[in-house]
């Protein structure tokens, strides 16, 4: 294996590390202010393409090394997409296998994709009216499975799981510290498991107190596959509002029409989630005053092409006979 | 009601109707108890169930395949002998989404006249997401058994008519307990349910109190004093006074129906199955945003 020459023996020796950070690359021409610089962190360059290889792999080697995969066991994950992509995958090369259960609302191009990686999918109705604490169908008929049926079924539980949250302690934050030699001094995330952002906060704030954590979600009702409002964070067991300094609002139509300016202006795939997260971090620059932003860009806008033709309709010009 | 002990809080107004999931454990398998599961996502039952459970499909077996209507009294009867239920024996009820589809196999079988009859409290999430408690796939043996049903007890249901009569003159107080959207026209039904309506909006003089205003964070029902302080102190809703509870299929006005009668103890209380998508329908009848 080497970094430098990028030859690996196999794909795990890929994963994202500190000797192997994901790439960090300034926006040139839609950062606001010269003085508050942006830099988007491109999760989209993990071998299967999204933020969740982080974790996936991480749940993956804890449910090896406790010998929980043994005796020909799957795994079963409620999944809006990219975590059960990573883990399908990871763990089909391993071995074993995934049932991914996925609410219906997730895109075409996701649930096909988690076909091409290997997992059985089961996909569920969409909540049909949000209770406070209902969780989600998903979650619920995950952990169903793995409760019912523990022969055949191990749940790694992203919402829940603290090794999510772990992962990106111990690889997205110290890769930050190390890219940005410390300068860094904001971090934008999305809301989602919030392993992400508990994780990364967790040990940027350790290395510096004064590192602003300013989380990104889009407005209830939002159709932005894998994100979550505050109001459907009650299934995020990871989600710890002390790290976080601000969460921002943001209608979520704009997630799409920022991503496409990301990727027509500064050459940058983005998909809608790092196009949220862009305008949460714009918006934070152009207050004033000096900074060093890092955004995470959760995935490219591959997957997304339906979406974006549903929210931009005039994509779709010129694409017929 | 029933010689099975229930230690659960005396201060609803019928806490024999509820049970927790602690004492649905302790009586798993137990001669008499029967439990019965009827969930919104018809794959639940079959991922897994309390040991035991028969699962009924509230889509395909409780409701008439051919008219829209409730389950005939014969078909009831088939029903629920098929599964090996008895006429004395307890039967307890449990589902997903808070029990809505459980509220609703609870207000059939009081309506075809079964004795004892309860709700595990918190319904499949508490279950689910208490350590202790156990899901099988096993599949459920049952002799079948010959049931017999009361005639259809109407004094549980409201029909349109009522309803109509309810609203121009306030006889009965109306209670619409879909989600605030759907209440103030902004939706006709949650998003992808393929049982909707023509118009938006709800019967006029109705009150909102939305089905879920009445659970925890767990999934089991508030307190007495807080549902008291919902329906009764803040809603203005009358104990005393005939009241009619409607949603869009009947479901989660079950739910609150259940509420109403067993928790709050409201004298006269009715479901109106017929709901929104029956309402929502009709034509030249008035409406409210």
């Amino acid at each position: 294996m080497s970094h430098a020459d990028r030859v690996y023996e196999d794909v795990f020796e890929m994963m994202p590390s500190l000797e192997n950070p994901t790439p960090l690359v300034r926006l040139r021409t839609l950062a606001p202010k010269a003085a508050f610089a942006l830099y988007a962190k491109l999760e989209w360059m993990n071998p299967w393409g999204s933020v969740k290889d982080r974790a996936a792999w991480a749940l993956l080697l804890d449910l090896e090394e406790r010998g929980e995969l043994k005796s020909g066991r799957s795994l079963v994950e409620a999944t809006s997409g990219n975590t059960g992509i990573s883990l399908a995958a990871l763990a089909g090369a391993r071995g074993s296998g995934l049932r991914a259960v996925v609410p219906n609302k997730v895109p075409l191009e996701k649930k096909i994709l988690l076909r091409i990686a290997g997992a059985q999918l089961e996909v569920v109705s969409d909540e049909l009216c949000p209770a406070p604490g209902l969780g989600e169908g998903s979650i619920n008929l995950a952990k169903t499975h793995a409760k019912a049926s523990p022969d055949r079924y191990v749940m790694p539980n992203q919402y829940e799981n603290e090794i999510n949250a772990l992962a990106h302690y111990r690889t997205t934050g110290p890769e930050i510290w190390r890219q940005t030699q410390g300068r860094v001094t904001h971090l934008f995330v999305s809301l989602g498991t919030c392993g992400t952002v508990t994780g990364t906060a967790r040990f940027l704030r350790e290395q510096n107190p004064r590192v602003q954590v300013i989380a990104v979600q889009p407005t209830e009702g939002h159709d932005v596959p894998g994100l979550r409002n505050v109001s459907q964070l009650g299934v995020s067991k990871l989600f710890d509002r002390s790290l976080i300094d601000e969460i921002l609002e943001i209608d979520f139509e704009l997630a799409y029409t920022r991503a496409l300016e990301l990727c027509r202006r500064e050459a940058l795939p983005a998909g809608p989630s790092s196009g949220l997260v862009f305008e949460g971090a714009r918006r934070v620059a152009e207050r004033g005053g000096e900074g060093f932003g890092v955004m995470i860009f959760p995935d490219n806008v591959f997957k997304y092409t339906a979406n974006m033709a549903k929210h931009i309709p005039s994509l779709m010009e010129g694409t017929q006979l | 009601m029933s010689t099975i002990a229930n230690p659960l809080s005396r201060t609803y107004a019928r806490p024999e109707a509820l049970v927790g999931t602690d004492w649905a454990k302790q009586n798993i398998g137990k001669p008499g108890v029967r439990f019965v599961e009827v969930d919104v996502d018809t794959k639940a039952y079959d991922a897994g169930h309390i040991p035991g459970a028969v699962g009924f499909n509230w889509q395909t077996q409780l409701q008439d395949q051919l008219r829209r209507d409730i389950i005939s009294k014969p078909a009831f009867e088939e029903l629920v002998g098929a599964a090996g239920i008895s006429n004395d024996d307890t039967v307890v009820l449990y589902g997903d989404n808070n029990n809505w589809f459980a509220a609703y196999g609870f207000w059939l079988f009081k309506l075809y006249g079964h004795r004892d009859v309860r709700l595990i409290n918190g319904g499949r999430v508490k279950w689910l997401n208490e350590a202790d408690k156990p899901l099988t796939v096993d599949r459920t043996e049952v002799t079948p058994v010959r049931y017999r049903a009361s005639e259809p007890d109407l004094s549980l249901r409201a029909f349109a008519p009522a309803v109509l009569e309810a609203s121009r003159t306030a006889a009965q107080s109306l209670v619409d307990v879909r989600s605030p959207d759907e209440f103030t026209g902004k939706i006709i039904a949650p998003p992808g349910l393929s049982e909707t309506a023509q118009r938006a909006g709800h019967i006029p003089g109705a009150k909102s109190v939305p089905w879920s205003t009445a659970v925890q964070s767990d999934g089991s029902f508030k307190s007495a004093e807080d549902l008291h302080e919902i329906y009764i102190v803040k809603t203005g809703l009358d104990p005393k006074h005939a009241t009619i509870a409607y949603c869009r299929i009947g479901e989660r006005s079950s739910h609150t129906w259940f509420v109403l009668k067993y928790l709050l103890g409201f004298e006269r209380v009715t479901n109106y199955d017929g709901s929104w998508t029956e309402y929502g329908n009709l034509i030249g009848v008035p409406i409210e945003r």
